[in-house]
């Protein structure tokens, strides 16, 4: 693999004597996008302001580009885009004036750039309005469009679907997909909705209590899982159920009519095949794989924030 | 440097893009407008109202003054430096003259105590808003260092005090102009000081008044800023910097008598005393003042920079 773009090395944050990061260890690679994920109160925020330099580390360092945050922060800095929570602008100015005041603020950004990142997000039509009369999709497609004004090769997203509708969720989705895709640009996205991170990252972190507890590879949290729930519509399910609990199925629920067991997918035919042979009726068979969600909830435990 | 320029150039765009600024100049102009036509329609301010023969209508004023102090003791002051004043008009040849654009210019500096209330206001915001408009993490995930984003603001609150100065100047000249008459010769300014009369021209003393005022309003738009800065929050502020401001001279006259009392920030805001009056405290000196200032306005720069570089951006 690559030079990573970005490198989280022993990252420490202590507020008040209580440790809210206990040392993050982990690196993101051009290209990807990373998902960090995590519950309420996990330090998923606490570690996205110290990866922007807007808090300090305790102990630690964010290594941008081969730069130090700590030591060399505009040098590191200058690689990184981003949105840090909601996607605040100055409501007094248009959407135009926006971009223009953070253009002033990194050299050689030029009109041409400007409108090319106003087009990109949608925005030409109202982007002379006030920001006051946009709506959050409009100022999260604004944020995006100042997030990516210079270039940057690491886009930090905190949220970044956060109030809009489906249709510019898939938009959102698309063109992160683009950039990393294309342009090899790193993206970090923080998000809660289990289900987004899954269509849209490569590789997803998961952080609780201030530790990371693992990552993994999208597919992995997919299909690593050998056991795959199969939902059965049969008739005579109390037949059936013996049937299966003789082949050695001990764990059978019934749900909505369905008959539920847990196999490997290389006893779904074998499953499938006795049960024909045994004349049952089969009116559908479906194969659940265990999603993200399920993962997720195994791995941190249900609303435990200590 | 360009950089700083441009940053500079953003918190202009954001002070004149928001409809507070605007109705600041607003009330600053309906003020001085106003100012003038009520001087105006009074009418007392017009003409030399001595006549022709000035000299003996001063003298018979003289009289007057004389009288009044043997019958009252505490009239004393006010009484001896117009005495003083009258004298060497007769002994110069200076006939007291109408009021004209100069006396109005000068006059109108008294409205830099708005323009201090106006600096201040901006100076309290350009901090404090960034973080109550959460913007404040926007505009730091940027390669500049906090310490230039922190003095471009500074700067700009002072451009910003400046411009609203120059804008009084303008305006009082205009409706100076306009309402009172520019075709009246200069007459040079007379003042009291040190048992003796002085003498200065008009423009110079209207230099010294615009220039010598905006101390005050430096100094107190730095404590605001230095308020905004270390506790994130405008209306206090505000309210500190407002509350000090007019408490100033109180807090001057309730410590007057200890001696650490020359030290108090107030004691030296005002460097006219200097120029044309006479210090409260004869250990008041220009350059004893200038250092007391130049030691506050460090400290609150310091404390300013301190709190804006050193704390994390946790909550906004």
């Amino acid at each position: 693999m690559a030079e990573p773009a970005m490198q989280l090395k022993n990252l420490k944050k202590t507020i008040k004597k209580k440790p809210i990061i206990k040392g993050l260890n982990f690196d993101i690679y051009p290209g990807e996008v990373f998902g960090f994920l995590g519950p309420n109160g996990a330090g998923k925020t606490t570690t996205i302001r110290m990866m922007a330099g807007l808090m300090k580390m305790t102990e630690g360092d964010v290594i941008i580009q081969g730069k130090s945050v700590k030591k060399d922060f505009k040098d590191a800095i200058r690689h990184v885009g981003g949105i840090v929570e909601n996607p605040e602008m100055y409501p007094f100015m248009s959407g135009w004036k926006n971009l223009l005041h953070y253009s002033r603020m990194m050299p050689g950004i030029s009109k041409e750039r400007m409108e090319e990142v106003v087009a990109l997000v949608g925005l030409e039509k109202r982007i002379k309005e006030k920001v006051s009369k946009y709506s959050l999709g409009m100022r999260q497609r604004l944020g995006i469009a100042q997030a990516l004004l210079h270039n940057p090769s690491i886009l930090i997203l905190d949220e970044p679907t956060n109030g809009l509708d489906p249709a510019g969720i898939r938009e959102v989705r698309r063109y992160i997909r683009q950039l990393a895709e294309h342009q090899g640009v790193a993206v970090i996205v923080s998000s809660h909705i289990l289900s987004e991170m899954e269509m849209m990252c490569d590789r997803i972190g998961i952080i609780k209590n201030g530790e990371l507890i693992t990552i993994q590879t999208v597919k992995d949290t997919v299909q690593q899982t050998d056991r795959n729930e199969l939902h059965l519509e049969v008739d005579e399910t109390e037949k059936v159920k013996g049937y299966l609990k003789e082949w050695g199925n001990e764990d059978v629920k019934t749900e909505n009519g369905y008959l539920i067991i847990s196999v490997t997918r290389e006893q779904i035919p074998v499953v499938i095949r006795q049960l024909v042979e045994k004349g049952v009726n089969i009116y559908g068979a479906n194969v659940h794989h265990s999603t993200l969600e399920d993962k997720f909830l195994d791995l941190i435990g249900e609303g435990a924030i200590e | 440097m360009s950089n700083f320029f441009q940053l500079v150039r953003n918190e202009q765009m954001k002070l004149y893009s928001q409809t507070a600024t605007w109705v600041m100049y607003g009330i600053l102009a309906v003020l001085v407008i106003g100012f003038a036509i009520v001087l105006k329609v009074n009418g007392d301010v017009n003409g030399g109202d001595y006549g022709g023969n000035w000299e003996k209508a001063l003298q018979e004023e003289n009289a007057q003054l004389e009288k009044q102090m043997k019958e009252n003791e505490f009239a004393g002051d006010y009484a001896t430096q117009q005495i003083a004043l009258n004298e060497y008009r007769i002994e110069h040849d200076i006939a007291p003259g109408g009021y004209n654009i100069w006396d109005f210019v000068q006059e109108n500096q008294s409205n830099a105590a708005i323009i201090s209330l106006f600096t201040i206001i901006v100076a309290a915001g350009i901090i404090a808003n960034e973080f109550k408009w959460g913007t404040i993490k926007l505009l730091l995930l940027r390669p500049i260092s906090r310490t230039k984003i922190l003095f471009s603001k500074y700067v700009s609150v002072l451009v910003y005090a400046i411009t609203m100065l120059v804008f009084l100047l303008i305006l009082a000249v205009i409706c100076g102009a306009i309402f009172f008459g520019i075709e009246q010769s200069a007459q040079p300014y007379l003042y009291y000081q040190d048992g003796t009369v002085q003498e200065m021209p008009m423009i110079q003393l209207v230099s010294i008044k615009y220039f010598l005022g905006s101390v005050n309003l430096v100094m107190m738009a730095s404590f605001a800023f230095m308020i905004s800065a270390v506790f994130r929050n405008s209306s206090l502020a505000i309210g500190i910097a407002i509350f000090l401001m007019m408490a100033g001279n109180s807090i001057v006259m309730f410590f007057a008598d200890y001696d650490w009392s020359k030290f108090i920030l107030f004691a030296n805001t005002d460097l006219t005393q200097h120029i044309i009056g006479t210090p409260m405290n004869e250990d008041l000196t220009l350059s004893f003042s200038v250092t007391v200032l130049l030691v506050y306005f460090v400290i609150f720069l310091t404390l300013a920079w301190a709190a804006f570089t050193k704390r994390d951006v946790a909550n906004a």
